[in-house]
């Protein structure tokens, strides 16, 4: 009967102790020193600044190192001029095709499908149509380069999620597949 | 009795015509009777010391160690002076009622038990010091080797002050057992002359249903042997624990292999001044010069003589292997403390732990309690400034002169260690008000052997013997 009681009273301060943490919340913290961060993390909510986030916009026309600005305009002319004169800085041995494909699967295969094709798996499921093969398009590795930059029609700008030097890459890529199709 | 051999060149421990009733009338009268308006008026000051020190405690946690004069060089000042000053003074609690208890010495027998109460309010006063002392204090639970979320992160047992944890908190956990232990025939005996419910019901629960069986009785003098024997080494370990704080860093003045052993001189040195210190005034309060008698006083005196000379003995040995290693920041250190900028506190400590206790080879300083008591409060501003001298003078100059500073102590380092001063006289002034200060059990068991009064009725009983034999 004791060992009962003993067991009771273990259940009710395990249940007292443990009560007060709510799922939907962060849980109690047991003197956070370093747990907020002094400086501003990336991402993170600033009241300095008036948009109230961390990452403000670099001044327009500056340009950090590593970093070549595009020189051809988001027009129609521009996609004209980098489709005749647009060629990749890649030389043979930088082409990566394997990383290539990589990216493009990440990045281009869910609309454009893995073979180029136009039957991605949002085509497929009819989420949206009007994806074209790239047989069907006359394209160059310049003019891969620039849509990707920019978007066309219906497409966006990748420039957010690759580099200049994987949006050549998978430009490459793309010849390739057209070139298999 | 007339069996019983001792040599008459014994002085009796319990003077005066006392019987067993007296003694225990005697040390059950403190306690039974009621605080007069001098306990209150100390007890109030003391308090008062006492709130000013949680006060200063609150204000440095809440505030930051940087409200300590303590600075990028001399990290360690006041508050590991003081946390080795308390820790010393408890170590003579323990040595009187343990080591003095294997070497059979009877005249402890009076004062282990306010000795052991030093101990462990002393230890207590210093085991304030490591935890007030850390940057984050509210961690200190990570100094112990607990399993734990963060893929059971361990603790480093290399560090001499995760040592002083286990020592410290060993120290006063035995220190306790050892005095509640010896406690328990003295609480029973003030529970059976309670008069009030609530003292009877008070003193019920501190004995523990002690009865006094003759079972009892010898298994409380095996405990007590046994406690005695583990006790020993480890008031032995504990101050050289403390030690290796020091003697175990590449400091200059710091790393020497005579700290352990010297620091338990030291600490031996400064818990007798205290106990001396203490006994002095309450023998005369508590009216308890029949028990604790100068021939307590005397052989305590003569305690604080042997270990202040070992003491002596250790800073003339550091003084002459620091000119003999031929190491230049050694010797260096050695000038430093006898003609840097803290000239003063060393020759302080020199004077009050070298010279002081010599006097003592005097009869007449010795058998002398007002002497006696100045020399005791000398002997502890000595060992205080003691660590001071090696903590401080050692830190403030060493490899590097572009590190070179000064340590200027803030009021809240004194506040603190003003405040863990008055605590201990708030715990002490207590304890001598609701414990029997004197171990009557143990000090009956030497009546028949050690009193004045058995011992003349003995000698009465020698003559009667040679000349009437036919008597028994």
């Amino acid at each position: 009967m004791k060992a009962l009681y003993k067991i009771a009273l273990l259940a009710c301060v395990s249940a007292v102790a443990t009560s007060c943490f709510d799922k939907s919340r962060p849980n109690y913290q047991y003197f956070p020193n370093m747990y907020e961060p002094v400086p501003y993390e990336t991402y993170s909510e600033v009241p300095t600044f008036a948009n109230g986030k961390e990452g403000q916009l670099p001044a327009e026309g500056s340009i950090p190192r590593g970093f070549t600005p595009y020189e051809y305009e988001n027009s129609t002319e521009g996609y004209e001029l980098a489709k005749a004169n647009s060629v990749s800085p890649l030389d043979s041995a930088e082409v990566d095709l394997p990383r290539a494909e990589q990216l493009f699967t990440i990045y281009c295969a869910v609309c454009h499908g893995d073979k180029g094709d136009g039957k991605g798996n949002l085509v497929k499921r009819e989420k949206f149509l009007g994806v074209p093969n790239y047989k069907d398009r006359q394209i160059t590795e310049g003019s891969v380069f620039h849509v990707v930059t920019y978007g066309l029609n219906s497409m966006g700008s990748h420039a957010n999620q690759l580099s200049q030097e994987e949006r050549w890459q998978v430009a490459h890529y793309v010849m390739k597949l057209r070139s298999e199709l | 009795m007339s069996s019983h051999y001792e040599a008459p060149i014994r002085k009796p421990l319990v003077i005066g015509d006392k019987n067993f009733h007296d003694v225990t009338v005697d040390v059950a009268a403190p306690v039974e009777g009621r605080a007069n308006k001098q306990w209150w008026i100390v007890f109030s000051i003391a308090l008062a010391a006492f709130l000013w020190g949680v006060g200063c405690v609150a204000y440095t946690v809440g505030t930051g160690i940087g409200t300590w004069g303590s600075n990028k060089t001399v990290g360690w000042a006041w508050d590991i002076t003081n946390f080795v000053w308390w820790v010393g003074i408890g170590h003579a609690g323990t040595l009187i009622s343990a080591v003095l208890l294997l070497f059979r010495q009877k005249w402890r027998m009076a004062i282990n038990r306010s000795a052991e109460a030093m101990t462990i309010f002393s230890v207590i006063q210093a085991a304030m010091f490591p935890v007030f002392h850390m940057g984050r204090p509210w961690l200190a639970y990570w100094v112990m080797p607990v399993p734990n979320q963060f893929g059971s992160l361990w603790v480093n047992f290399n560090s001499p002050l995760l040592w002083d944890v286990f020592a410290i908190s060993t120290y006063l956990s035995v220190s306790l057992v050892f005095w509640w232990t010896g406690l328990l025939p003295d609480f029973a005996m003030l529970r059976d002359r309670a008069v009030t419910p609530f003292t009877k019901r008070v003193y019920s629960i501190v004995s523990f249903g002690w009865s006094g069986r003759a079972k009892d009785w010898q298994r409380f003098e095996e405990v007590s042997l046994v406690l005695a024997g583990l006790a020993t080494p480890l008031v032995l370990s504990v101050h050289t624990i403390v030690s290796f704080d020091f003697a175990t860093s590449v400091i200059p003045g710091w790393h020497t292999t005579i700290l352990p052993p010297y620091f338990v001189a030291g600490a031996i040195f400064s818990g007798f001044a205290m106990v001396n210190t203490l006994l002095i005034i309450m023998r005369k309060v508590s009216n308890l010069e029949a028990y604790i008698t100068i021939q307590h006083i005397e052989l305590m005196n003569i305690i604080i003589m042997i270990t202040g000379s070992i003491v002596g003995t250790a800073y003339i040995t550091e003084l002459f292997i620091a000119w003999y290693s031929g190491v230049e920041y050694e010797q260096y250190a050695f000038l430093n403390r006898a003609t840097g900028p803290y000239w003063w506190s060393y020759l302080l400590m020199m004077t009050c732990n070298v010279v002081s206790p010599q006097v003592m080879w005097s009869k007449k300083i010795r058998t002398s309690i007002m002497a006696s008591f100045i020399i005791s409060i000398v002997v502890n501003i000595g060992m205080w400034f003691e660590r001071f001298v090696i903590i401080v003078t050692s830190l403030h100059r060493d490899y590097l002169p572009s590190s070179w500073t000064m340590f200027q102590p803030t009021f809240v380092d004194a506040g603190f260690f003003i405040g863990t001063i008055g605590f201990f006289f708030v715990l002490f002034l207590l304890y001598s008000r609701s414990f029997p200060v004197i171990a009557q059990a143990e000090v009956k068991s030497i009546m028949k052997t050690s009193s004045e009064k058995y011992k003349k009725l003995r000698d009465q009983e020698g003559h009667n013997n040679h000349s009437h034999s036919d008597n028994h």
